[in-house]
């Protein structure tokens, strides 16, 4: 099918991505890469004055609580809040596919939150949702019998706050995928099932979820690929001027020791480190994206 | 194709529309503060030829400061009155602290033009020193705008005096916009609860809080992001100062110093002195909410620029100050405080240093000063500048401090020890721990 | 798409029942979005000090009983801060990136999609690994690599860096519509004398529509509040774009105070898209949903 015609038209298509992929990302990622393994003091050193230091950058990084949670946090995160958020659009896309009345403004609606600066929600939730009793949590709480103050930003309960906040804005995305995933399965299906008698959830479970396999596994990737990027403003929000535990994420380090913390006295600046950081972090997405990959494909329905 | 290019067209339309926009704002905001620039003829008359004001100088200035601040403010008025004077234009790039800190370093090791920059002291000082202009001649310079003294006689002694020390004996930069981290109180409130004098060791302090507490008064709250400060300087009341920079230096956490300082603050938490609320606020809830809008909290350990901070918020605070009181004998006392500054250094590449330390010395003396003093309710440099009225008590403090600490002293210096000092706190204050688990997570640091 | 259309079916009570769970759903999210939104306009019309003193809904609508909303702050926030530079700056940014990212990125998730080809496989992973590179891993390379340009600052640089993040996921988005458009296209235009480049842009171009304009406001949403990169590169104050321009603003009415200005600024900035999102809505969400990833 290849013809030389179309080999020519292929180069010409490729060649400009090709082009950014190389400057944006091969170029870059190779050099932080190397960087990695070298002692670099700050990102405008020139490489005559970095100095190989073999693994002791990533070595090192392990060795540092704040950088060890900000690990877990991230995976904390990337876990729980990507059950909840999968879970969350999955209901949300069923309900809206299964015939409601206005369909579409209930769409807008749950897909807003995502369009939303971090810098303006977050803002948000912090001075509003999660404030100690006068806040829409804690008067819920209250309002339900629990005790408050739930402290929300608080030491215990900040990773979830976080959770809850950034997750908040990613559900609708999410749905998205889903509904498109649901309404590429054919009407036949349910009319069929309907028929037979199967209630909504038969429906969901025997029809829905084994046909949208393949939108669940894009749904991990997004999630995972899109934590890696949009976490950062999270955590910068709710911890504006120094790294705190609750809500430390490895991009939030990598950042502070690229340009040093807030006006303390001795800036520690280590842009090795931080590229180390930056491979882990990487490292993490590829990995998390090819498993997730391997385990849906193998009973992946083609349609 | 169609719905494309009406997406296309809709935003050309939106770029059309903002650009006039953009264009009326423009022209609006400059003639506003322009008329108040030619208001400012307060400032010395100038002859630029005497103090060597190169010919054909322009200063390209990269500020700290973002737009919306007073400070910002001020200093553009200032930039436009100085051109006015001297004929040297000045281009103002208000990057914010966030720009500032990540943006220059970078900028001047690519040999971008920029004349003028600042930041906090430490900063300048330490990070970007390399591209510093010596001063020494300049600072020691007598000009027309001195009175036919040197520079450094004219601005406040015990400033001048930290920045030689910080650039290693010799002057790098020039400081403003001093603060000095203390107790920041309301009066109303301490004379409702009938304290009549400020507390000067911990015992009066504990009364005092007691008093408050007696009215329905939270003594003290704090922020995340103040914690590492309130902790590090209560640490020099026990141990020290000189012995509690050791201890943050050397991760030294195993010292009985940090298990009292947690008991000290055990009690405090327990007593009901602290808010509960520092187990959760996140800056600025509670200098914003507690201290300032509801005013339900008396004192908070912070810079004397707080009450320019909240000033939208209450401009109405009877402002008081007190040095943080002394805790235990052998511990540092109302002499040591953490005293920095904002500073101006001059970039070592710039071809007009004589018109850059010209505009650091119209900022720093006489009119400006003071103006910059007034608009922020700041701390001005030069001696014979007029404090502003909300930190009269501050005045005091800041004249007997003679041991300067440095920020937070020293317990903010390692991003992993700030982590841990302020979950430790919010713990304790949430009631969860108690001072010996608080000194043994400190102590757990790798 | 019998489904969509619900409007005018009489309303059959059992099944409305039946549904009642999943509208709750549905309201409960509404209100809480609402409540959020509602929230930050009447913080922005009401005085710092009543933003913190708790109970700001309660004094916005007192406020609006008087007529005494607090204008001010908007007037405070577009008018001292260059607020509409930076706008400026972001639309001039946004309409130069968004067709560039659509010319580069189309051709190429057609040739991925539609042959077979060696390195076919390897592109494809790159574009799925590019995708999930965080922008701080890139910045220190790109950042050395502009300074020995001499390219720090400037606006060539944001949009070339505003292109490239963006291209990866563009190019994933796109790869399934061009996958499922028929197969015998491309022999039938050969057939009638259409060379491949034509026939791309002829024909199989605009059967990808409904992609392009959905990955294309993604790619607006994305770039409109993009402001990491554009923190660290667009360090001179003139080129900064509106994500950035109010980062500086909150920070800056952090420290003065300006409370209520701070959220009108957050609404003045969150407003385009909001608008757009209003305008388009119905047409970003059915293109999404009509058929783009691979069920």
């Amino acid at each position: 099918m290849v013809g030389r015609k179309n080999k020519r038209m292929i180069v010409l298509f490729l060649i400009p991505a090709m082009f950014i992929y190389v400057m944006v990302f091969i170029y870059p990622v190779l050099r932080t890469f190397v960087m990695s393994f070298f002692a670099v003091e700050a990102i405008e050193t020139p490489i005559a004055a970095w100095t190989f230091a073999g693994l002791n950058n990533y070595i090192g990084l392990f060795r540092i609580d704040l950088f060890n949670r900000s690990v877990t946090n991230y995976l904390t995160l990337w876990f729980v809040g990507g059950i909840a958020v999968l879970f969350l659009a999955m209901v949300y896309a069923v309900i809206l596919t299964s015939g409601v009345r206005l369909k579409k403004f209930w769409r807008a609606v749950i897909y807003l939150p995502n369009i939303i600066s971090a810098i303006a929600l977050g803002t948000m939730w912090i001075n509003y949702a999660f404030r100690d009793n006068d806040g829409l949590f804690d008067r819920i709480v209250e309002a339900v019998g629990g005790q408050t103050p739930v402290m929300w930003t608080g030491p215990y309960m900040g990773l979830w706050s976080l959770l809850i906040a950034y997750c908040f804005g990613m559900v609708g995305y999410i749905m998205l995928t889903f509904i498109s995933g649901i309404e590429k399965i054919g009407d036949e299906y349910y009319e069929c099932a309907s028929i037979e008698g199967a209630n909504i959830f038969h429906k969901f479970f025997f029809i829905t979820l084994p046909l949208i396999r393949g939108v669940v596994r894009s749904n991990i990737v997004i999630w995972t690929v899109s934590l890696g990027t949009g976490v950062f403003a999270w955590s910068f929000m709710f911890s504006p001027t120094n790294l705190t535990l609750p809500y430390t994420m490895p991009p939030n380090y990598m950042r502070e020791i690229i340009f040093g913390g807030r006006g303390s006295a001795v800036v520690q600046r280590d842009s090795g480190a931080a590229a180390s950081v930056g491979i882990l972090i990487a490292l993490l997405v590829v990995v998390i994206s090819v498993v997730s990959s391997l385990i849906t494909r193998k009973d992946d329905v083609e349609m | 194709m169609k719905k494309f290019s009406r997406i296309l067209a809709l935003m050309l339309m939106l770029a059309m529309v903002f650009s006039v926009a953009a264009c009326n704002g423009g022209s609006t905001t400059a003639p506003a503060n322009g008329g108040e620039a030619g208001a400012a003829g307060g400032g010395a008359e100038y002859d630029p030829q005497a103090d060597g004001i190169e010919a054909g100088a322009s200063l390209i200035y990269w500020s700290m400061w973002s737009e919306a601040e007073p400070q910002a403010i001020v200093l553009a008025a200032a930039a436009r009155a100085f051109t006015e004077a001297t004929g040297v234009p000045v281009s103002i790039n208000f990057n914010g602290r966030q720009g500032q800190r990540e943006g220059l370093a970078p900028a001047l090791a690519a040999g971008e033009t920029i004349d003028i920059f600042d930041e906090d002291i430490d900063r300048v000082t330490g990070q970007w020193s390399d591209h510093l202009l010596n001063l020494d001649d300049l600072v020691n310079g007598v000009f027309s705008d001195t009175d036919g003294q040197p520079f450094r006689a004219k601005v406040n002694s015990g400033l001048m005096e930290m920045a030689q020390e910080r650039g290693g004996g010799t002057f790098t930069v020039v400081p403003y916009q001093p603060f000095v981290f203390t107790t920041m109180f309301n009066k109303d409130l301490f004379e409702e609860a009938g304290i009549t004098s400020n507390p000067t060791n911990w015992q009066e302090f504990l009364v005092a809080c007691q008093q408050l507490v007696d009215i329905g008064i939270i003594p003290m709250t704090v922020d995340n992001s103040y914690i590492p400060a309130l902790f590090g300087t209560t640490v020099t009341r026990i141990a020290g100062s000189e012995r509690t920079l050791e201890i943050f230096e050397n991760h030294e956490f195993s010292d009985p110093a940090i298990l009292r300082t947690a008991q000290v603050f055990e009690e405090l938490i327990t007593n009901g002195f602290m808010s509960p609320r520092a187990a959760t606020n996140v800056f600025p809830e509670g200098q914003a909410a507690e201290f300032a809008a509801m005013e339900a909290v008396a004192m908070y350990l912070n810079g004397t620029w707080l009450p320019n901070e909240l000033r939208e918020i209450n401009p109405d605070i009877n402002w008081g100050s007190f040095a943080w009181p002394s805790i235990d004998a052998g511990g540092a006392g109302p002499e040591a405080h953490n005293i920095g500054a904002q500073c101006f250094g001059i970039n070592v590449n710039t071809n007009y240093p004589n018109a850059a330390f010209a505009f650091i010395r119209w900022i720093t003396l006489g009119y400006w000063d003071q103006r910059l003093a007034d608009d922020t309710w700041g701390v001005p440099m030069a001696n014979d500048a007029v404090w502003p009225v909300q930190l009269q008590d501050a005045e005091v403090i800041f004249a007997s401090t003679t041991d300067r600490l440095p920020w937070a002293a020293g317990a903010e210096d390692d991003p992993n020890v700030t982590a841990v000092i302020i979950e430790s706190f919010q713990r304790m204050a949430a009631g969860t721990i108690n001072a010996q688990q608080f000194a043994d997570n400190l102590a757990a640091i790798s | 798409m019998t489904r969509n259309k619900t409007i005018r079916e009489p309303v059959k009570l059992k099944k409305e029942l039946k549904l009642t769970p999943g509208y709750l759903l549905c309201a409960i999210w509404a209100i809480f979005t609402f409540l959020l939104i509602g929230w930050t306009l009447a913080a922005s019309l009401v005085t710092p000090r009543e933003i913190f003193g708790g109970d700001v809904i309660g004094t916005f609508f007192e406020r609006l009983l008087r007529f005494d909303l607090v204008f001010n702050n908007y007037r405070l926030a577009w008018g001292a801060q260059n607020l509409s530079r930076f706008f400026l700056n972001s639309v001039i940014y946004v309409t130069i990136s968004l067709p560039l990212i659509i010319i580069i990125s189309a051709p190429a998730a057609y040739a991925l999609s539609r042959f077979r080809f060696r390195f076919n496989a390897l592109v494809q992973g790159l574009t799925s690994i590019s995708m999930g590179i965080p922008a701080v891993m890139i910045i220190m390379p790109i950042f050395s690599l502009a300074t020995a340009l001499r390219m720090t600052g400037t606006r060539t640089t944001l949009v070339f860096l505003y292109i490239g993040m963006s291209i990866p996921f563009t190019i994933f988005y796109l790869l399934p519509f061009f996958k499922n458009l028929p197969s015998g296209l491309e022999e039938a235009a050969a057939v009638d004398g259409c060379s491949p480049v034509r026939t791309f842009w002829r024909i199989m171009f605009p059967l990808a529509q409904p992609g392009i304009i959905t990955v294309t406001i993604f790619n607006f949403i994305t770039l409109w509040n993009e402001f990491f990169i554009s923190m660290i590169f667009a360090n001179d104050a003139q080129i900064r774009p509106i994500a950035v321009g109010l980062f500086n603003m909150v920070q800056g009415m952090r420290y003065a105070g300006h409370w209520g200005a701070m959220f009108a600024s957050t609404v003045i900035v969150f407003a385009p898209t909001f608008v757009l999102f209003i305008v388009l809505s119905n047409k970003i969400l059915t293109s999404v949903t009509g058929g783009a990833i691979k069920g």
